[in-house]
């Protein structure tokens, strides 16, 4: 199993966001997290590189594993995990530099110093996510030159120059057009044969065309988790049948 | 119909009416500073020679040049920069990147702000009674650099907790998120990022440094010292305060008029050239910056 959560509790102060959550996500698919505003997918998706730890007063309990270990035993370091698992966020988040220096920032984080290891990453990061043919001859050009369906892709080159083995992606098309919306789909699509990778989304379509597996959240309680094909054509629960279907979110 | 008409005639007129004010305050602002900047160049430019930049005073400051003071000017601004710019950044950062928002922040705070309005003169007497007798540093750029740095402290941390402030959390969760730690996120994200308003502070705080009397009255300034420092221990002659001896207390005040007005323009000019340093600087910065 590539993330296993058991009995997963997580508080905001006193509020419980998530009531043990039991989930098993397999290597090498793509797992879609449903559900309306406040549900807890998102908290869900940031215990899984403890990008929850950056909040006070946060709690959780439970045990959450990537690749048969603990991530929240003592022994774990964060960084070391969070170059396994490479994250995406909602708006396009460069930084403020240069597409190349974007691109080999993880590397010098990790420490990675040899020009040509940086340049041969950058160039395949930049292949991986479908955006090298676009930029090649602009390497050196600001990363806030790009357009923001570019800058996505960019990002999404970003996390993969670490070579984590899963990306998390929260609403990564949620600030774009229908045009960069399609292609992010395509990659997710491409990038499935070498990563495992979870989705949260608003977009029912969207889950339904990139996803092997969805998740429905409803109050921070994991209602539904089954194949895709299943949860919206079939599904077991009320909730999920009412939400899918546009009565409530 | 009329009355909707005249309901958009009044609200237009009232609108323009509110904008020329606006206009005007902002020009009247202006129009002050190209007043003081004419009548200085006016006055003053006539003396401005290369003689007059490059030596000493003589004939009871009177004739000769300022150069002393352009020297020890340089060294003050330098000297206290070299002090509370790396103090004010590194409190700043601290401040705002690390520190749990709880009451020590709430009172360190407040303490900056306070020290921040304490009058110049107060600086200037506990520069004196702390670096020139408790530690013995005597009047000397030292102690007059020291006194001036602590008196732009305020200005360095607050701009540059603002500074850090405007960064986006999204880039700190970025660099985290590849794995980076917390001060490999400050150093390589969140400051470069946050420099070119930083530097705005510099900019600031020389201005403010440059300009400064009280505070290097009982430190560093010296009335008349026709040398050129040799060490950070010795005394030196400053812009601000040798205008002030030009035009209140020199040997013959009617004499030594033009050349205090050679002084102050020569001042001003000194804090122009390191603005426009610093702006330049902040420009290298903002390169890869959203336009």
């Amino acid at each position: 199993m590539m993330i296993q959560a058991e009995h997963i509790n997580f508080y905001y102060g006193t509020f419980q966001a998530l009531k043990n959550i039991n989930m098993e996500i397999e290597a090498n698919t793509v797992t879609a997290f449903i559900g309306p505003s406040g549900c807890g997918k998102s908290t869900f998706l940031r215990l899984i590189n403890r990008m929850n730890d950056l909040i006070p007063d946060a709690k959780m309990d439970g045990t959450l594993k990537v690749e048969d270990k603990d991530i929240y035993a003592p022994d774990v370091k964060v960084d070391e995990l969070r170059k396994r698992v490479g994250m995406v966020f909602q708006k396009p988040n460069p930084f403020p530099k240069s597409i190349y220096d974007n691109l080999a920032y993880g590397l010098r984080v990790n420490g990675v110093k040899d020009k040509k290891i940086i340049d041969e990453r950058v160039e395949t990061s930049l292949k991986g996510a479908a955006l090298w043919d676009e930029v090649k001859d602009k390497l050196n050009k600001s990363a806030y030159d790009l357009s923001g369906g570019q800058q996505q892709r960019l990002c999404i080159a970003r996390a993969l120059a670490v070579q984590p083995s899963i990306l998390l992606m929260d609403e990564p098309a949620s600030a774009l057009d229908p045009i960069s919306t399609s292609k992010i789909e395509d990659l997710i699509f491409e990038l499935k044969k070498d990563y495992t990778i979870v989705i949260v989304t608003h977009n029912m379509q969207q889950a339904t065309r990139v996803s092997d597996k969805t998740a429905f959240f409803y109050l921070g309680n994991l209602i539904e988790y089954d194949d895709t094909q299943k949860i919206f054509l079939n599904p077991k629960e009320k909730e999920t049948q009412n939400y899918i279907t546009g009565r409530f979110g | 119909m009329s009355s909707i008409t005249s309901l958009h005639t009044r609200k237009r007129v009232s609108q323009h009416v509110a904008f020329w004010i606006f206009r005007l305050t902002a020009l009247a602002v202006v129009a002050v500073l190209v007043w003081i900047l004419g009548f200085l160049f006016v006055n003053g430019a006539s003396v401005i020679s290369w003689e007059f930049l490059t030596s000493e005073p003589t004939n009871g400051m009177t004739e000769g040049g300022i150069l002393p003071a352009i020297v020890g000017t340089l060294c003050l601004v330098a000297g206290s920069m070299l002090f509370a710019f790396p103090v004010g950044v590194l409190s700043g950062i601290y401040m705002n990147e690390y520190a749990k928002n709880g009451w020590i922040i709430r009172f360190i705070r407040m303490m900056t702000d306070n020290l921040g309005a304490i009058p110049s003169i107060v600086f200037g007497l506990f520069g004196m009674s702390l670096f020139v007798n408790a530690l013995d540093f005597g009047d000397s750029i030292i102690a007059g650099s020291l006194t001036l740095g602590l008196l732009v402290l305020p200005i360095v941390i607050r701009t540059t907790e603002e500074a850090l402030k405007t960064v986006d959390d999204t880039l700190r969760h970025a660099s985290l998120a590849l794995g980076a730690s917390k001060f490999y996120t400050v150093c390589h994200v969140v400051l470069p990022v946050a420099m070119p308003n930083i530097l705005t502070g510099l900019i600031l705080a020389i201005g403010r440094v440059s300009g400064e009397t009280a505070p290097i009255l009982f430190t560093v300034a010296a009335y008349f010292l026709p040398k050129l420092p040799s060490s950070i221990f010795d005394q030196v002659m400053a812009l601000p305060y040798h205008l002030y001896v030009l035009a209140t207390s020199g040997t013959d005040l009617i004499a030594s008029r033009r050349m205090a007005y050679g002084t102050a323009l020569v001042l001003i000019v000194i804090v122009l050239i390191l603005n426009i340093c610093a702006t330049l600087i902040r420009k290298h910065f903002t390169k890869h910056q959203a336009k």
